[in-house]
Formats: structure tokens, sequence, C-alpha cells
């Protein structure tokens, strides 16, 4: 007890333990305050990097699939307006025979008609003129009251209505 | 009146003489302080990076805080690239700080003996002259000496030898003056005490302006000393660095 160093004194003694001291201490904030938050902040700097490039890589491929369903939409758009051009091109057709069909179906039939109808009035021309020429002869023959060859007045008459028409 | 007694570190112990080398040698108070401090910073580094997580919390952002602003210190002192540098920063940031602010718990500054900051010195005054001689080769850094003209040799050594010793002294002599003061201010106010308020059995003038004073002279002084020794060490080791 009692002894003292000098207050401004030069000691290489105490130099060289205070430069232990600091290199010790050195030691010991290096290894036990930076190290261990520096190496924290290196694996929050990669895990934050890892995310970003994970969340990259999802939005990159969430991107392409919109492009693949906006290009499939697309297709099946085409296709959806290719079918429905197809049908109505083909309804278009065939209507178009159904009518031609038709047509010519009536016109075959008023043709029939027409034929038939022609037939039947020669027919009942025929008639008409058979009914008028005995009608004639027994006219005739009422007022002639002379009895003629029957044979005779049939030609005469058959010629008259036939130049008369 | 008792005198007033103003001494260097005591000497606590002497190593015995049987011990080769190291025999004779003091152990002192400084160097017990000293060792006290860095068991603190041992605990106070352990302590902050305890269970580190993630996500900061707490004492863990304090730490991250406390490193990022020593790395942010030496990349604006020293230029980038030399954040290897910065654990060392940190050394002496806490060291010195810790070590003035000793006297707030009763214990004589460890900076408040001039081998202390002198040691320090001597790194920062190492650490310049080998990154002057790497980044210069050796015959650059002589020729360092010759600047700007050969007659001005000595005067570049003696600037060049001044600056450890001027850290060292600025340093010591601001710790070791307030303590100087706050000793003889304690002294002055036990007598007037003693003079003015003698009835009292204790001399109550001790409190006060020796506190108010102790907050500059301890706190203050202290930080700043710190921060001017560290600032020193970057700008002449940075200086040093990108010389080449």
């Amino acid at each position: 007890m009692g002894n003292f160093m000098p207050f401004v004194g030069f000691t290489p003694w105490e130099i060289v333990v205070t430069i232990c001291n600091t290199l010790i201490t050195f030691l010991i904030v290096k290894k036990f305050l930076f190290g261990p938050v520096r190496k924290m902040m290196a694996a929050r700097e990669e895990e934050v990097q890892t995310m970003y490039t994970s969340a990259e890589k999802a939005q990159s491929e969430a991107e392409k699939l919109r492009s693949d369903y906006t290009e499939r939409l697309a297709k099946a758009k085409e296709e959806a307006a290719e079918i429905v051009g197809s049908a109505t091109r083909r309804a278009t057709v065939r209507s178009e025979e159904i009518l031609k069909e038709s047509s010519q179906q009536a016109a075959a039939m008023l043709k029939k008609a027409e034929t038939t109808i022609e037939q039947e009035r020669k027919k009942a021309m025929n008639e008409l003129k058979d009914e008028v020429a005995n009608l004639s002869i027994m006219i005739a023959g009422k007022v002639v009251e002379r009895d003629v060859k029957q044979q005779d007045h049939e030609r005469f008459i058959q010629e008259f209505i036939d130049k008369v028409g | 009146m008792g005198g007033v007694e103003i001494n260097g570190p005591k000497i606590l112990w002497q190593i015995p003489d049987s011990i080769p080398l190291i025999g004779g040698q003091p152990i002192t108070e400084t160097m017990r302080n000293a060792w006290i401090v860095m068991l603190f910073i041992l605990c106070l580094c352990i302590f902050l990076t305890h269970r580190m997580q993630k996500i900061p919390q707490g004492k863990q952002a304090l730490a991250e805080k406390a490193v990022q602003m020593v790395d942010n210190l030496v990349d604006s002192a020293m230029g980038p690239n030399n954040r290897a540098f910065s654990p060392y920063i940190a050394t002496l940031l806490l060291s010195s700080f810790c070590g003035s602010l000793a006297s707030l718990f009763f214990m004589r500054p460890v900076t408040g003996d001039l081998n202390t900051t002198l040691g320090w010195a001597l790194i920062t005054f190492a650490l310049i002259t080998v990154n002057k001689i790497k980044f210069n080769g050796i015959g650059g850094y002589l020729k360092g000496f010759l600047q700007p003209v050969f007659v001005m040799a000595p005067l570049n050594v003696l600037s060049e030898v001044a600056t450890p010793v001027a850290m060292a002294f600025r340093h010591f002599g601001n710790i070791a003056g307030g303590l100087v003061i706050t000793t003889l201010l304690m002294a002055a106010m036990s007598a007037l005490s003693r003079l003015v308020l003698g009835f009292l059995p204790v001399p109550l003038l001790q409190i006060g302006l020796p506190g108010v004073l102790s907050v500059y002279f301890d706190c203050f002084t202290s930080a700043m000393q710190a921060f001017i020794f560290s600032m020193l060490t970057m700008a002449y080791v940075g200086d040093a660095r990108s010389a080449g």
C-alpha cells in the first residue's frame, strides 16, 4: 500500500500490457459482436434475396400462365367462330337445296295438273261434239221430216262442225 | 484541512522476481481497471448478441445499430472497402469510453494513465506505417519524408512521430485533467463546507457543483475523447491507405 506509479509516467511494461489488452479486446469485439451481427445481417440479406428471387420466379410463371390462357382463349374463340361459320354455310346450302327441290316439285306438279286439265278438256270437247252431232241429226230429222240417210247427215254435220271450230 | 493528494495509479502487486522475463513488474490500478473494463465489454458483447433472430428485437437491434454506426463511420472517414477496420475502431471506442467512464464507478479511469493512451497511439502509429508501406512500397514510404523538398525531411519525421504522441497526450491530458480538477474541487468544497457549515457532520457543499462538473469532465469528455481518438485513427490510417 501507498506505492504509486508516477502521475505522468512512461513504463514500457504497462504499454505492452495495454497493447495486449487491446488486442484481446479487439478479438472479443470481433468475435462476439461483429461476428454474430455480420453473420445475422448476411443471413437476412440472403433470405431477402431468396424471397425476391422466388417472388420474381412466381411472377414470371404467373405471367406465362396468363399469356398461355389468353392464347388458348383466343384459339377457342376462333374455333367457335369457325364452327358457327361452317354450320351457317352448310345450313344456307341445305336451305337453298330444299328450296330448289320444292320449287322443282311444284313445277312438276303444275305441269302434270295442266296436262290432266288439257286431257280432260279435250275429252269433254269430244263428248260435246258427239252430243251436238247427235242432237243436230235429231233436230234436223224432226224439222225436215224426211228420211235422210243418217250417214250422210252425220258427215255433213261433222264437216260443218269442223268448219265452225 | 486534509492535504490534497493527486497520485498516479496505485501499485497493487509486484510480480515476484522468481518469474522470468516479467518478474519485478508492477500490477497497477490501471491494469486492474482495464481488465474489469474488458470483462464488461466481453459481457456486453455476449449479452447483445445472445440468441439472435432474423427479425431483430430490443438488444439485437441495438447491437446491429451499433455495428452499422461504426461501419458508417469507417466508410465516411476511411472510404469504402475498409470495413475490416470496423472491429478495431469499435474496440477503441468501447475501451476508451468505458475506460474513461470507469471513474463513475469509483475506479481510476483507465485512460487517465499515459501508458494506456500511448499504447493505443502506438498501435495507430503501427497501422499508419504498415499501411503506408503496403500501399506505397518501402521506397515510396521513405520518399514520402522528402516531400515536398528534401530539406523538410527532419520536420516530416518529427510530424510522423508527433502524431501518436499528440494523440496519446491529448486523450490522457483530458481525462487526467478532469481527474485533477474533480479531486481539487472536492477538496475545496470539503474545506469550504468545513469553514462555512462547520456545525454539520458531513461536507454538504460536496453535493452539487462537483456532480454538475462531473457531467462535463467524465461523461462528455469521455465520449468526446473516445470519438476524437477513433476519428484520428481512422483519418490517419485511411489517408495512409489511400495514398497509393
